[in-house]
């Protein structure tokens, strides 16, 4: 509109005055935007939103045999909610979520517990050591997830594995590691073991960023430092606690390479064990990309909603903390 | 006017490359092709290589495409997408799935010659009512492959039957507590789908365009009673296959025979070279005393795909790899597999016994032998789910302690609903 409007008056001083220096001026920051957000742009919906919008697609069509007998051809054709009715229907789908369920709960909380508890004991000022302890629990993030899952699943393995070997030597027996309740746990603690410090760098650098003086004037009024902890710190990093709780959350639902990985080692873990699996399964194996592809719609749904609930909960506990 | 140059660009771009695709692509004007082969079978580009040489003509290029699940998705998607190879190595077990996803070409007309290069149970593993969709290249017809040393020294007899094998089974767990007989864990449906059809089942069946399902038919049930029977009285394990702790207890002479097929030597001898020369081969045990045919595990057959716009000069690479002398010699020699045309299976009775077994000399001579009594096996457009639904329902049945034969009729009721659900007419719904 202002372009359409603008030329009569802009255009009547002449050539070389101030004004037409102004008018470069005033054009240039209207196309600039628009030309340094462009790459951001691009990028975005080539790699985001039309693969999101083609999987959306095909979660609604499959593959359907044309003709009969081995004569027959299966052939691309519309299915409406076909798909989304057999994931909400299927049986193993849903045991494979109450599965990540029981998993998110142990792997959760507990990665966030052990992130916050070395993040404060690493900013209590007696600590010693801080540099090489913040590395120490730091590096097992920089392992692949793939090889930690290897290297514990030959830690868990009845004959491999060191701590069967010492429970062995002491008329324990083998640990249950690989075997049905336990393995919850086994695979909980893989993902523990990556995640604690990366969490605990978070919440650590937000404890780094709290004014000193708050500090002082609580020794001044005779706080401990499990006082100044609980009072001072912990309601200080709540947006770092929130960041890594949502990142944990999401990262439990994305649960696949561990489980993979130790597939081969126990009948125990089934090829649709966790959701993302049964989608592998379909889309690269039984040659069912359309379910897989429902399927990953759903679960990117469940997990947005999950997040947006997270966050709403926490935002309306902090207003309502604001309050009171 | 900056947009129209790049626009005139890219086209021009286009247009040149599809100029210079049309070169290539039309070189069978002057005689010349080239063929795309996928495979992942070892050694394969010697083979290649060899034709090559002999063929100036007609040159293959081959592609590692990974072993057979990984190859069998990629050639469904490149199907698809109109670029699969001009070639491709199958698994019996998803060449029907890939027929009715209009993969392979039908090559019946160019086959006609070399029909009788096969036995029937191996030319019937390609062949779909009639139509020809695959040359055979390797067979897994099914043999024990035992510790033939810990057997003598228990004084335990090599199982002729499934009885025998239950005997014999008893009488290692006697001998010593720390060893089994063998592991048959629920992933490995190949052994559980050969046995049955061993006994008599047939998993799919296919007659005048209609399927009939046999997963859980009488034959099936009792094939999974007679394993949970040796499971539950301990007297087989249940754990997977070349995992670190299943390697371990080879190494240390407590796992002691391995149900599979001929390959199996070459797996082990990987995993447990140190064991070379405790080991034999027998026939795989029988379930009527007497009998000798037995079905397949494993092996592949070369296609032809739709995709190919030279699907006669493909047959003929496919025909050259598999049926001619010069190509078994090589599927033989050269990549170490049991060759599916028999032909090649006698040329293998010249040929060392395996690394594993040098002392069992007669190694070919059995192998053939198993071979020519090898039974027809049809496989099913879904093998991929009945595999993933049966291995899933046995783990759960080992972990609940309910009956095997359960996880076989859901896998069967799976089977049946996914084909139903496809468009397949399944006569025993």
């Amino acid at each position: 509109m202002s372009l359409t409007s603008a030329p009569p008056t802009i255009a009547s001083p002449p050539p070389g005055s101030r004004r037409s220096g102004i008018r470069r001026r005033s054009t240039r920051p209207r196309f600039a935007p628009y030309l340094f957000s462009a790459p951001a742009v691009l990028l975005y919906i080539l790699f985001t939103l039309v693969p999101v919008v083609y999987t959306v697609w095909i979660s609604f069509r499959a593959y359907r045999l044309q003709g009969s007998g081995i004569g027959g051809r299966r052939v691309d054709v519309f299915a409406g909610f076909d798909n989304y009715a057999t994931v909400f229907s299927d049986s193993e789908m849903i045991a494979g979520f109450l599965r990540l369920l029981v998993y998110g709960l142990i792997a959760v909380p507990l990665t966030l517990g052990l992130a916050l508890l070395f993040a404060l004991l690493l900013d209590v000022p007696a600590a010693r050591a801080k540099r090489f302890s913040r590395t120490a629990i730091f590096i097992p993030y920089a392992v692949p997830g793939i090889i930690a899952a290897l290297m514990w699943g030959f830690m868990y393995l009845p004959s491999t594995s060191p701590f069967s070997y010492i429970t062995r030597a002491l008329g324990f027996g083998t640990i249950p590691f690989l075997e049905s309740p336990g393995l919850f746990g086994s695979l909980a603690n893989i993902a523990i073991w990556g995640g604690v410090g990366f969490n605990m760098i978070i919440i650590y650098t937000s404890l780094r960023s709290i004014p000193v003086e708050l500090y002082e004037s609580a020794r001044l009024d005779g706080a401990t430092e499990t006082q100044m902890a609980f009072l001072i710190k912990i309601p200080l990093t709540r947006p770092a606690l929130i960041l890594t709780g949502v990142f944990s959350l999401i990262g439990a639902l994305q649960l696949y390479a561990e489980p993979t990985t130790l597939k081969p080692l126990t009948s125990q873990i089934t090829q649709t064990w966790a959701p993302l699996m049964t989608i592998y399964r379909d889309a690269f194996i039984t040659d069912n990309l359309p379910a897989a592809a429902a399927s990953s719609t759903v679960l990117a749904l469940g997990t947005l909603a999950v997040s947006a609930v997270v966050l709403w909960l926490s935002s309306s506990r902090r207003k309502a903390g604001a309050r009171s | 006017m900056r947009f129209r140059t790049l626009g005139t660009l890219g086209v021009s771009v286009i247009l040149g490359t599809a100029l210079l695709s049309g070169c290539s692509s039309s070189g069978g004007d002057t005689g010349k092709v080239t063929l795309e082969f996928w495979s992942w079978a070892p050694n394969t580009q010697k083979v290649v290589d060899a034709w090559n040489k002999a063929n100036p003509d007609i040159t293959v290029k081959y592609t590692d495409a990974g072993g057979g699940d990984d190859s069998s998705s990629k050639l469904l998607t490149a199907s698809r997408a109109g670029n699969a190879p001009d070639l491709a190595l199958v698994e019996y077990t998803t060449l029907p799935a890939m027929i009715v996803a209009d993969v392979p070409a039908d090559i019946t007309s160019y086959t006609s010659d070399i029909k009788d290069a096969f036995t029937e149970g191996t030319w019937a593993q390609t062949t779909f009512d009639g139509a020809v969709y695959g040359i055979p290249q390797d067979v897994g017809p099914m043999s024990i492959t035992y510790r033939q040393d810990i057997f003598q020294k228990f004084g335990i007899a090599v199982p002729k039957t499934w009885d025998d094998f239950k005997t014999a089974a008893e009488a290692v767990r006697t001998a010593d507590p720390q060893a089994v007989i063998a592991s048959i864990p629920p992933a490995e449906f190949g052994t559980f789908a050969g046995i049955a059809a061993q006994a008599g089942s047939k998993w799919w069946d296919v007659k005048d365009g209609k399927w009939t399902v046999g997963i859980a038919d009488e034959k099936s049930l009792e094939v999974a009673d007679y394993f949970q029977g040796l499971a539950d009285a301990g007297l087989i394990s249940t754990d997977p296959l070349l995992t670190p702790e299943y390697d371990k207890a080879l190494n240390d002479g407590t796992m002691l025979s391995w149900p599979s097929a001929l390959w199996a030597p070459g797996v082990l001898q990987s995993v447990t070279p140190d064991t070379a020369g405790s080991w034999a081969m027998a026939p795989l045990p029988q379930w009527t005393a007497g009998d000798t045919a037995v079905s397949y595990q494993g092996g592949s057959a070369v296609i032809v795909t739709k995709n190919s716009k030279h699907a006669e000069a493909a047959a003929d690479f496919a025909k050259w790899y598999n049926a001619s002398e010069e190509g078994v010699k090589m599927v033989l020699g050269t990549q170490n597999l049991y060759p599916a045309a028999t032909a090649g299976q006698d040329l293998a009775k010249e040929q060392a016994p395996p690394a594993l077994m040098p002392q069992q000399t007669d190694f070919y001579t059995q192998a053939a032998e198993i071979s020519s009594n090898t039974t027809p096996v049809t496989w099913g457009p879904n093998v991929n789910l009945a595999k993933s639904v049966l291995t899933d329902a046995l783990s759960k049945a080992i972990t609940d302690k309910t009956p095997w034969r359960d996880a076989f009729i859901a896998t069967q009721k799976a089977v049946i609903d996914d084909m139903t659900k496809n468009g397949f007419t399944v006569t025993n719904k």
